[in-house]
């Protein structure tokens, strides 16, 4: 039974951080309100068409203002309805960008290299998040207005025949035993239709990632089907899923179709005079249509709850990932040197989280102060780990590093010091200026200028009406590879940092590009101390010092 | 092919699901029509039959209105159950089928343009834009439900008089007009759902992988500004769009009751049980409307995702099919360099690093576009030869060596889907990388993770190098296979790759700036760029 109380301890986990997500929202409050003056305007209807029933005979005068009173309360239930859709909804809202900050905070923590995929990622950040929506909007108010609304119907029922109330009483317990028994049943097949959809979108992106090999194997086909087959696995689940949510609910609607019978007939034979027992009540037409108008309201409000189990179960699938994201860590407080700083890395081993070889293994070297250090060897050696160490964005497995003789703390970052331009620059929407501002906000335009020529992007400038007011789009339309390196470089100078990181600057450009960029390089890294990882055995030329990393081992 | 074609030849693939899910409806609505309508009349005929004494009482026929109702409520809940399964099955299978067929689309665009398509904006297509095509399946049957909840509506409420009928017809109207209106004016709402949801997703997609840029220059906040406008955008979006399901909440409920109460009034003079009737039937014809106003509420998002869709698919190129096949596998280039590469050659590809080396090997396989004349293959220009026919003839390792998530055999299998273990195992071996692969926990069948995250950068290499030899082309195409290996390793794979080219008969373009590999080369040719050219020739 062991499997059973992990995973009692589970749900009771999942429970208790979809409270904490979901808060103590007032809304939550309000839309239950909501959810209780629907059923008190239920009530309202199934009078004024009750009496305006019985009023029939005596003409239109007697019933247009019960057919009114009905009118006005099924525009009000509307109006409920209508409330409850959007408090439900600025509820969600809420709950849904509080939680995306969280966690989006997590992944941009996240070191690069680690196991989470940009797939998975945007399958986290966009769709487990969305997910929370009908928790928070539409099952969360349904639970607390399951237990108050069906007992205000009874009331009114009682009120009008109290016999007619207890059989309602009496249908209630196995009501909600066949309610549980729905509820529960679908659990876990749900959770396994949420994974196979993450895993149909994972491979999706994996597939438009390699697509250049899967072209060039002429595998679009195969990768076609084998993403159909997939998709069918997904189609197949989720009918699975769906088959039991709707036999659940069909059941809780027969069944309250069946309860609603047993009242009906009562009503008749009471009527009609024709009860096998005798009653302490006589009904009258009134009393009896009121009765069977309202008591399929009694079981309305446990209907609606019913059908928002599937939004739950969404949310408690897309929790169990949710809930396991990393924390944020804030980096410890190093103490910077001032003046240009000198690195020493000391056996240094990174190895990622849930990966079986380290990237970097025991690796020594030094850079002197102002000095250029090119780190060489193949992608996946490690070089760009080591960088990425220096930024907090790789963990220190075992080994030191140093600055200036003092050791660097574990998941410390020295980012303030630093400068980095990488092979994949990042571009925003606007203009060169505003990204090259992104380095320094409060650059002069004269050091806008002097970064501008060192980078040698000021014949790109010339050649472009607006200058460095061009725009870009995120994709980098309309700039070569080589002139979105130059504004990475640009970009990289115009930040007074001591520390200069390359990262491939030179990667994938033609060869007259590369000599010049380099050119560049050599000159710009003046007054810095510089760290390149590149491949390039032109660009490690103009290192004082070279360290090459083989195959990690 | 359009993907409204593609929508249409789903819709046709679906037909029996649909047409039994619209049957269902169409049975649903009317069976709730009636068993409302039939159980008002019946309790007030009885409280009429009651008070008119024990004679009426007992002469009141109970049991035939009983049954029907009891028959009803079964009918109902059975063909509410079955419409609803049969709906969402045909979306299912519908999905099932049109995913496949975007990523073919995506994958049939010219090369420049599937290549150059971003992981988030490829990822809000193919999942956020296809899920919400599913309600578009999901919602056809609901026409059905309106119309048999209307047959058998009027035909119960004309009972109690031909005005009452006309009422709920003008009631219905009215609603369906005033929904259409609401959606029409909103709809940009739903649009604006969408739209946002693919924003948020390439927003993600860009900050995330540039996170050495963001901490750099302290700029961590700023992208969590940007996401969290993106994050804004979406859920105000959902909100606004929730919100105007609030207003087709009120309009409905409102009907609901103005058509029982109008029923009401215009049929006094059928007396009592028919009026009783009339109204409930006109609640229910209303009510059953439900559905129809749903699919109204979901067009905007619908129409933009369609949209967004028909964009993905627009950009497929048919492909060239005319031209004859090669009668060898001889190569010749004109440019940028000039000569000839005859079948079965080991042929050196030399030049500075970025003189273009990787751009001539990916436009043979047509990764890139080949001006007409540049490349001709078995006599046939490359331009004009059907893009997979240039594919065939050529085995490829690319110098980044990505590998697909999946294991070692789900990679060496994407190569060529007929190889045995015996092929597979070969390769392995011929790659340097057998002894490693044996030592894994499941052999072939371990798993390596995105793009090869389990392995080292030399193993992926070399998995990559595997992968093109278990393809049985006339040429292999390798770029940089041995980077990055130790010279032990190195050599051993340049050892065996000749034994490899001498048992195949397979010839190979090789580019590596590595001698060992170099080495097992006969003949070599020297790219130079354009400028180097120009500079010798004026000299």
């Amino acid at each position: 039974m062991t499997a059973t109380t992990g995973d009692k301890a589970a749900q009771r986990d999942r429970a208790r951080w979809l409270r904490a997500a979901v808060g103590r929202d007032p809304r939550v409050r309000l839309s239950v309100a909501l959810l209780i003056a629907d059923a008190v305007a239920a009530t309202g209807f199934a009078g004024g068409i009750a009496a305006a029933v019985v009023a029939v005979p005596k003409g239109m005068a007697a019933v247009l203002p019960w057919a009114v009173l009905a009118m006005a309360s099924g525009a009000l239930r509307g109006l409920a309805a209508m409330l409850a859709a959007r408090t439900g909804a600025a509820g969600a809202e809420t709950v849904k960008l509080t939680l995306r900050t969280r966690v989006v905070d997590a992944l941009l923590a996240r070191a690069p290299g680690s196991n989470t995929t940009i797939g998975t990622l945007l399958s986290t950040a966009v769709d487990e998040v969305d997910a929370l929506d009908g928790y928070a909007a539409r099952f969360l108010p349904a639970r607390k207005a399951a237990a108050l609304a069906p007992m205000l119907v009874l009331a009114a029922v009682a009120v009008a025949s109290p016999i007619s109330a207890a059989i309602l009483v009496a249908t209630l317990l196995p009501f909600i035993i066949a309610m549980a028994l729905a509820g529960g049943a679908a659990a876990n097949e749900s959770r396994r239709q949420f994974v196979a959809l993450s895993r149909l979108s994972g491979r999706f992106a994996d597939r438009i990632r390699a697509l250049p090999v899967v072209l060039a194997f002429r595998a679009t086909e195969r990768e076609a089907e084998a993403l159909g087959r997939a998709a069918d696995e997904l189609a197949r689940r989720t009918m699975r899923v769906l088959r039991v949510a709707f036999l659940s609910s069909a059941a809780l609607e027969f069944f309250a179709a069946l309860s609603v019978a047993m009242v009906a007939v009562y009503c008749g034979f009471n009527l009609l005079g024709q009860l096998p027992f005798s009653v302490p009540e006589q009904l009258d037409l009134g009393r009896a249509f009121f009765v069977l108008a309202l008591a399929p309201e009694f079981y309305a409000p446990m209907r609606r709850l019913a059908a928002a189990y599937h939004d739950k179960q969404a949310a408690e699938t897309a929790s169990d990932r949710l809930r396991t994201l990393p924390e944020p860590i804030s980096a410890p407080a190093t103490p910077m040197p001032v003046g240009l700083p000198a690195l020493r890395f000391d056996r240094v081993t990174i190895r990622y989280p849930d990966t079986g070889r380290p990237a970097v293994n025991g690796l020594s070297f030094q850079v002197g102060a102002g000095e250029t250090v090119a780190l060489l060897g193949p992608s996946g050696s490690g070089k760009s780990s080591l960088l990425h160490l220096l930024l907090g964005l790789a963990p220190l497995t075992s080994g030191r590093v140093e600055i200036d003789g003092a050791a660097l703390p574990a998941g410390a970052s020295i980012a303030s010091l630093a400068s980095w331009a990488g092979q994949q620059p990042l571009v925003i929407p606007g203009t060169i200026r505003d990204n090259l501002l992104l380095a320094n906000a409060d650059a002069s335009e004269s050091e806008l200028a002097r970064a501008v020529h060192e980078a040698g992007l000021a014949p790109m400038l010339a050649r472009r009406t607006d200058g460095i007011d061009t725009r870009l789009d995120t994709r980098g339309g309309g700039i070569s590879g080589g002139e979105r390196r130059r504004i990475a470089l640009a970009r990289a100078l115009l930040k007074p940092a001591p520390l200069l990181l390359l990262d491939e600057p030179t990667a994938h450009l033609d060869a007259a590009a590369e000599e010049s960029l380099i050119a560049t390089i050599a000159s710009a890294r003046a007054g810095r101390t510089t760290l390149i990882a590149t491949h390039s055995e032109r660009l490690a030329a103009i290192a004082d010092r070279v360290v090459r990393l083989g195959e990690p081992a | 092919m359009t993907f409204r074609e593609l929508l249409a030849r789903e819709r046709r693939a679906q037909r029996g699901l649909l047409v039994r899910a619209a049957i269902l409806a169409a049975l649903t609505a009317a069976s709730s029509v009636v068993l409302l309508g039939l159980s008002g009349w019946f309790i007030t005929a009885a409280a009429f039959a009651g008070a008119a004494g024990t004679t009426a009482a007992l002469a009141f026929n109970y049991m035939l209105p009983a049954a029907g109702i009891r028959l009803l409520a079964i009918t109902r809940t059975a063909a509410r159950y079955g419409e609803r399964l049969a709906g969402h099955e045909a979306a299912f299978r519908a999905l099932a089928r049109l995913r496949p067929q975007l990523f073919r689309a995506l994958a049939g665009a010219p090369a420049e343009k599937s290549l150059a398509l971003g992981t988030g904006e490829a990822n809000a297509r193919l999942i956020g834009d296809v899920d919400a095509v599913e309600n578009h399946f999901v919602r056809m049957s609901s026409p059905w439900g309106v119309a048999a909840a209307l047959a058998s509506g009027l035909a119960l409420i004309v009972l109690g008089g031909i005005m009452a009928a006309l009422a709920t017809l003008a009631c219905l109207g009215v609603m369906l007009a005033l929904a259409d209106r609401i959606a029409r004016r909103f709809a940009e709402r739903g649009r604006a759902v969408q739209r946002a949801g693919g924003e948020l997703r390439e927003t993600l997609a860009t900050l995330a992988g540039a996170a050495p840029e963001l901490r750099c220059f302290g700029l961590e906040d700023y992208a969590a500004d940007r996401i969290a406008t993106s994050s804004r955008r979406l859920a105000s979006a959902q909100r606004r769009q929730a919100e105007v399901a609030g207003w087709f909440e009120l309009l409905h409920a409102a009907t609901v009751a103005i058509a029982a109460g109008t029923a009401l009034l215009l049929s006094l003079a059928a007396g009592a049980p028919l009026a009783a009737l009339a109204a409930l039937a006109a609640a229910m014809t209303i009510d059953a409307a439900g559905p129809a106003l749903r699919a109204l509420l979901e067009r905007g998002r619908l129409q933009e995702a369609e949209a967004r869709l028909e964009a993905l698919v627009e950009a497929a190129v048919p492909p060239r099919t005319c031209s004859p096949l090669p009668a060898d596998y001889s190569i010749t280039i004109a440019r940028p360099v000039s000569c000839r590469i005859t079948q079965g050659e080991h042929m050196a590809l030399n030049g500075v690093s970025g003189v273009g080396k990787t751009t001539l090997i990916e436009a043979f396989i047509g990764l890139r576009p080949v001006a007409r004349g540049a490349v001709t293959l078995g006599g046939i220009d490359l331009s004009e030869l059907p893009v997979d026919a240039a594919r065939s003839c050529f085995a490829w390792m690319p110098q980044d060596a990505a590998l697909i998530a999946g294991s070692v055999r789900e990679n060496l299998l994407l190569a060529n889907p007929g190889a045995d273990e015996v092929a597979m195992w070969q390769a392995l071996a011929d790659a340097a990388l057998e002894d490693r692969v044996r030592a894994l926990d499941n052999g072939l069948d371990s798993w390596i993770g995105e793009n090869g995250v389990r392995l080292s950068g030399g193993e992926r290499r070399r998995l990559a190098l595997a992968r093109a030899y278990v393809a049985t082309a006339p040429w292999l195409l390798l770029d940089e296979p041995s980077e990055g290996l130790d010279a032990v390793t190195e050599a051993v794979v340049a050892a065996r790759l000749a034994d490899r080219l001498d048992r195949t008969g397979q010839g190979v373009i090789l580019v590596s700036h590595r001698p060992a590999m170099a080495a097992i080369c006969n003949r070599s040719i020297m790219l130079e760029s354009a400028d180097t050219v120009a500079a010798r020739d004026a000299a």
